[in-house]
């Protein structure tokens, strides 16, 4: 829409490096430095890894498959103490035939206000995880029409849910495969989130408390 | 708050410091443990060197060509539908945010940690236009309970306070009735701020790096409260230091991953987020999203022979290392950017009338460059601080007298050895058991602390003996 000053502040800046504004750069290329420790790993060996760093971001995995996987995640809602359950509109919830009672879905049509209230009021959020991330315990999620941004921070459990074949090793790589989908203009959500395990804070006396602003806790379940 | 956070002599701060035991504890500490857990989430990144050469070579390349990668994300913001303005002055960049916020008629804001909203005084102008504005980070929220208490740390702003201390801030000030355990501080400051989250009319926050390519900004936190602060509200401003910036999602990441092993030993923080302008159908995220772009001196820095100290990417390592920031804490420096890193952008931002001192407040052991993630030479740096220091005649009138005389001393075989047989009989007035106890500036600061002795006789000294020894064996 507006970009103010624009111009005379970027002159600035190249009078300070000594030279006339440049508009073309050639970005080197980088170079890959993933720990030699992993080599080449099997999937069995990328969901030791995953679970792993799990226990030390305090976040519960479990190991499911499509056939059990409603009965699994009921189960995790009844251990955050049922209550109001809000998921994504992701198409896979209803490939997997899943149905929760006492839920709702972050919807367009619903709006603004309305997709943070219900959000708010949960006790407990599902998503579908885009991508999830071994080394650090990670899940990466998109914003879109049907998956708002405050729907992994606002309710008070967050359940995510990781297809096998979408993890990978670190976000070295989930990094290059969104900046390749950037670079050949596939339109991506406004906002990008990688997300770790359940909120938390060393703000006092540097001892970590698990659930700050975000949710309480946090649980991977692997199909 | 501004980039000064108190005004009082060098000296007094750091006496302040020195004389405060808790705070010394909770440093060295808080210290021991990040530096323990750095260095364990750096060894299972493997070859940590080759990590940190890449993130030099990132933040090198990016500022070699810093015109070109704002350029881009400037048209990238607009084409997405968001404003960018770039501020010269702090003025220029509070005030612009003001306009936004009396605009819309904004009254409650939320923010979440970012030190370059401080350094442009932001908070200050927007309470005076009339806001509610609320710091929503856990430490920040309690240093502004606190009236306003200055942060001490760069990544753990309240590590000063005790559990005791902010307990009883909250019960003063928010009638908190629990007990003293941080996760019932937290869970209480969690309701207060859930409030604040849903009502608020604008959210501000500070941004880890743009990404060019994408015309978005990087937030990484653990809390998640930067991330509700850029959902909820209609608008969302953050502020970024210009130089803060890298060219793709690939890059980020490099440097995502440094930031989190050096600033708090983990492998990712929690939330690593990656945020623009909503999207068309999207329901939440800002509706008006602006990017403030911050001069406020950096340009001066840039092409000069500091260029380096514009690598650095907040993460706080320099700090957790340094044995000075461990006795006389963050508040000493008189600066929003305390220790290492403080001392080498202070004076840069500040200027040298308000902090000359603080380059020397450094052993120049080195610490701090070892460790820093996309090796800036801070030692080095603080070294060229005194350089000019001294040329522009700014330390005492003392202190220069007496590295004058001690220039001369050293500087003559003669004198040096004249001094060193005059040194014990001219230190008897000064001295008691073999000790000095009194002397002129330089001594006395270490005398405060330690035992100096007193120079031994000429016929004692290891020279005499070691003549003798010659003397005694036949060569």
């Amino acid at each position: 829409m507006t970009a103010s000053n624009k111009d005379s502040f970027l002159n600035l800046i190249a009078s300070k490096l000594g030279r006339e504004r440049i508009y073309d750069v050639q970005r080197p290329g980088l170079q890959v430095l993933a720990p030699d420790s992993y080599g080449s790993l099997t999937s069995d060996e990328l969901i030791d890894i995953l679970k792993e760093q799990c226990f030390f971001i305090h976040t519960q995995v479990i190991e499911s498959n499509a056939e059990i996987l409603q009965q699994t995640l009921d189960d995790l809602v009844a251990a955050n103490g049922g209550g109001a359950v809000i998921t994504s509109g992701d198409a896979r919830f209803a490939e997997y035939g899943l149905k929760f009672a006492n839920a709702s879905v972050w919807e367009e049509a619903a709006g603004r206000e309305q997709n943070i209230l219900r959000s708010e009021a949960a006790n407990t959020a599902i998503i579908f995880a885009d991508y999830a991330l071994a080394e650090s315990g990670t899940v990466v999620v998109g914003s879109r029409p049907d998956q708002g941004r405050a729907l992994h921070f606002l309710p008070a459990h967050y359940i995510a849910v990781i297809e096998k074949k979408r993890i990978v090793l670190r976000s070295t790589q989930a990094a290059a495969d969104l900046n390749r989908r950037i670079q050949a203009g596939e339109p991506l959500g406004s906002s990008i989130n990688f997300i770790s395990g359940p909120s938390n804070s060393a703000d006092i006396e540097m001892q970590l408390v698990v659930g700050v602003h975000g949710p309480l806790r946090a649980a991977y379940v692997l199909i | 708050m501004s980039l000064q956070t108190d005004k009082r002599e060098f000296n007094e701060r750091t006496t302040d410091g020195i004389g405060n035991p808790f705070m010394r504890n909770a440093v060295s500490s808080a210290q021991d443990s990040l530096k323990t857990r750095r260095l364990s989430a750096a060894t299972t990144l493997g070859d940590w060197e080759q990590w940190r050469t890449l993130g030099q070579q990132i933040r090198q390349h990016t500022l070699k060509h810093l015109d070109y990668y704002l350029g881009q994300l400037a048209d990238n913001i607009e084409k997405k539908g968001g404003h960018i303005y770039f501020a010269k002055t702090k003025e220029e960049a509070s005030g612009y945010i003001r306009d936004i916020i009396v605009q819309k008629n904004a009254k409650k804001i939320v923010k979440s940690k970012s030190m370059v909203t401080e350094e442009i005084e932001m908070n200050h102008v927007l309470m005076e236009a009339g806001c509610e504005l609320t710091e929503t980070d856990l430490g920040e929220y309690i240093l502004q309970m606190d009236d306003w208490d200055p942060p001490s740390h760069i990544v753990a702003p309240a590590l000063h306070k005790d559990r005791t201390q902010i307990q009883s801030v909250f019960t003063e000030k928010l009638g908190y009735t629990g007990d003293e355990s941080p996760e019932n501080l937290a869970r209480f400051a969690r309701t207060v701020l859930r409030q604040k989250f849903l009502e608020a009319d604008v959210g501000i926050t500070g941004c880890n790096f743009a990404v060019a390519n994408l015309g978005a900004i990087n937030l990484v936190t653990n809390e998640g409260n930067g991330d509700l602060t850029a959902a909820i509200p209609k608008t969302h401003i953050a502020v970024m230091g210009m130089e803060r910036i890298v060219p793709t999602l690939e890059e980020m990441e490099v440097l995502d991953n440094l930031l989190c092993r050096s600033a708090v030993g983990q492998k990712l923080t929690s939330y690593i987020s990656v945020i623009g302008p909503s999207a068309a159908g999207e329901t939440d995220g800002p509706e008006d999203f602006h990017l403030v772009v911050v001069d406020n001196g950096r340009s001066e820095i840039l092409g000069s022979e500091f260029n380096e100290a514009l690598q650095c990417i907040r993460c706080g390592a320099c700090l957790n290392v340094c044995p000075v920031y461990r006795h006389i804490g963050g508040h000493a420096y008189g600066s929003i950017y305390p220790g290492p890193i403080g001392a080498v952008i202070t004076p840069l931002l500040g200027g040298y009338d308000d902090y000359k001192e603080l380059p020397f407040a450094s052993s120049l052991c080195a610490a701090c460059t070892d460790v820093c993630p996309v090796k800036i030479p801070l030692h080095e740096q603080l070294i060229l601080h005194r350089q000019n220091i001294v040329k522009e005649k700014r330390t005492g009138a003392a202190e220069r007298l007496q590295m004058k005389t001690a220039g001369r001393l050293l500087a003559s075989q003669a004198l040096f050895g004249k001094a060193l047989r005059l040194a014990n009989p001219a230190s008897r007035l000064i001295s008691r058991h073999g000790r000095i106890v009194r002397g002129p500036q330089l001594v006395r600061g270490w005398i405060n602390a330690r035992d100096l002795s007193q120079p031994v006789r000429q016929q004692d000294s290891f020279r005499a003996w070691l003549d003798k020894r010659k003397g005694g064996s036949g060569q």
